[in-house]
């Protein structure tokens, strides 16, 4: 015993060098896993209000900037109105529409019988909510992942895997929230892929590789398919992202021999270097989808 | 000045420049090749354990680095990176100290490594082999891939000399405020 605390005391800085770096490489691997929470990360309360004040002040040099890429999404969507092509965000449902009885005479029949009866109607309500949140950090300069840290939480109604999109492309995917604030795994990230399509439809998956913050790869679009520089990407809505979200052009065509695809690379619409505010997509019917979707496997198992 | 409270003031002040002046800028190096050259940050932080006084117990230097790790991963949502890092410079530290200074390390009391104590070229050696220990244990575990080594190099390259020069800009900036007070 004597032997093992003197050994202990000859050690001791070796001994607290590896529980460091244990520790450290522990809180890494958490942050690795996809479904892993991070233990230390700046959606929480210290580091957000630094983050937040800091914000503050820049925020009145960049007003003039932020003016105008508001002005470029109205006219956007006021284009996208006058269209009358919002039909994407919208959902329909056929349902019957119970027409109250009024009798005098109180039917013992319980009222959940009756909810047939009734013309049947369309009715159209929004499947997406859009949440606006300001940007108060982003890192674009990381090699396998990139956080952005938002200044809205769960009281604005903002809960994990949520979408982000900006006013021009997309963002991200909400990975860890706290009361006021969020941080989001944005796209600029490794291991993370997304499904995107080129405008007549066909899909391929979106990845991005480390070095550049402005490209993303287009991968798994079939060799026949005719693509150009300077086509358009959208988003399908089999991932987090809503439908028709624009992605980037592509910028160049590789040509993969093995496998009879080709690998687009896609200059990103979404500015990461001047990021300033988004909008976090709550789909309402995503948990739904999910949930049935993941009964399929279970069955398939 | 007390020591203690110099280095208490050091430490808010280098993470205050790091987190919220110089993570903001996303550097690159000649911008018309932005699709090969990949962006980078430098790291000035490191700068609060070289500046410990010389007989800091290594024991103190590992809490000390873990702590500045913690702090630093917590605002760039890293995980343990920069503290893993930060605890290995930290556990080297006496070893490049003991490499460079011609004395052994316990006949220097209450002397901490600085420009004006070290002279320039000694002292940007040591600020540069611990920044180099610091970025190449940075960029392996970020990067952990050695297909791309030439990546790796590159950035451990660019990271280094950018720090350097603030590492420069610093002594510079604060070695008068030091002398005065000593």
């Amino acid at each position: 015993m004597r032997k093992l605390i003197q050994l202990i005391r000859r050690f001791w800085n070796l001994i607290l060098f590896i529980i460091l770096e244990v520790v450290s490489f522990v809180l890494i691997a958490k942050r690795q896993s996809i479904q892993g929470v991070d233990i230390v990360n700046s959606s929480n309360a210290i580091v957000g209000f630094f983050y937040r004040k800091q914000n503050d002040v820049v925020y009145y040099f960049q007003l003039k900037q932020m003016n105008d890429s508001l002005l470029n999404e109205n006219t956007r969507l006021r284009n996208l109105l006058a269209q009358n092509s919002n039909v994407d965000t919208f959902r329909d449902s056929i349902v019957r529409i119970a027409i109250p009885l009024r009798d005098s005479v109180k039917s013992a029949v319980s009222d959940t019988s009756r909810k047939g009866i009734g013309p049947i109607k369309a009715v159209r309500y929004a499947s997406y909510r859009y949440i606006p949140a300001r940007v108060i950090n982003n890192s674009i300069a990381n090699d396998r992942m990139n956080y952005i840290t938002l200044n809205r939480g769960t009281d604005d109604g903002i809960s994990k895997n949520m979408a982000v999109v900006a006013g021009n492309g997309i963002v991200g995917r909400v990975a860890n929230v706290s009361a006021h604030y969020a941080t989001v795994v944005s796209v600029l990230s490794e291991g993370r892929s997304y499904s995107a399509c080129l405008s007549d439809g066909t899909e391929g998956f979106i990845t991005w590789e480390k070095g550049s913050p402005d490209y993303v790869t287009l991968t798994k679009i079939p060799l026949q398919q005719k693509v150009k520089r300077g086509d358009s990407v959208f988003t399908t809505g089999y991932s987090i992202f809503p439908e028709n979200i624009m992605v980037g052009n592509v910028a160049r065509i590789d040509t993969i021999k093995t496998n009879n695809t080709k690998n687009l690379r896609v200059r990103l619409s979404t500015n990461f270097r001047k990021l300033q505010y988004v909008y976090v997509v709550e789909n309402k019917l995503g948990e739904e989808k999910r949930k049935l979707e993941s009964r399929n496997i279970q069955i398939k198992e | 000045m007390s020591i203690y409270l110099r280095n208490i003031l050091r430490y808010l002040l280098l993470v205050a420049i790091q987190v919220l002046l110089l993570n903001k800028i996303s550097l690159r190096w000649w911008a018309s090749f932005s699709d090969s050259f990949p962006p980078f940050i430098p790291f000035i932080y490191p700068l609060f354990l070289l500046l410990l006084p010389l007989t800091t117990p290594v024991w103190f230097m590992l809490a000390a680095g873990f702590t500045m790790g913690i702090t630093i991963d917590a605002f760039m949502d890293t995980g343990g990176i920069h503290a893993a890092a930060c605890v290995l410079m930290a556990y080297l530290r006496t070893n490049v100290l003991t490499a460079l200074l011609p004395k052994r390390l316990s006949e220097y009391t209450n002397l901490t490594p600085s420009v004006k104590s070290m002279g320039w070229t000694p002292f940007l050696t040591y600020a540069a082999a611990m920044l180099l220990l610091h970025h190449t244990a940075y960029f392996i575990i970020e990067i952990w891939n050695f297909q791309s080594i030439g990546y790796l190099l590159l950035k451990i390259l660019a990271t280094l000399i950018t720090s350097m020069i603030f590492v420069v800009l610093y002594a510079l900036l604060f070695s008068s405020s030091i002398a005065k007070n000593e």
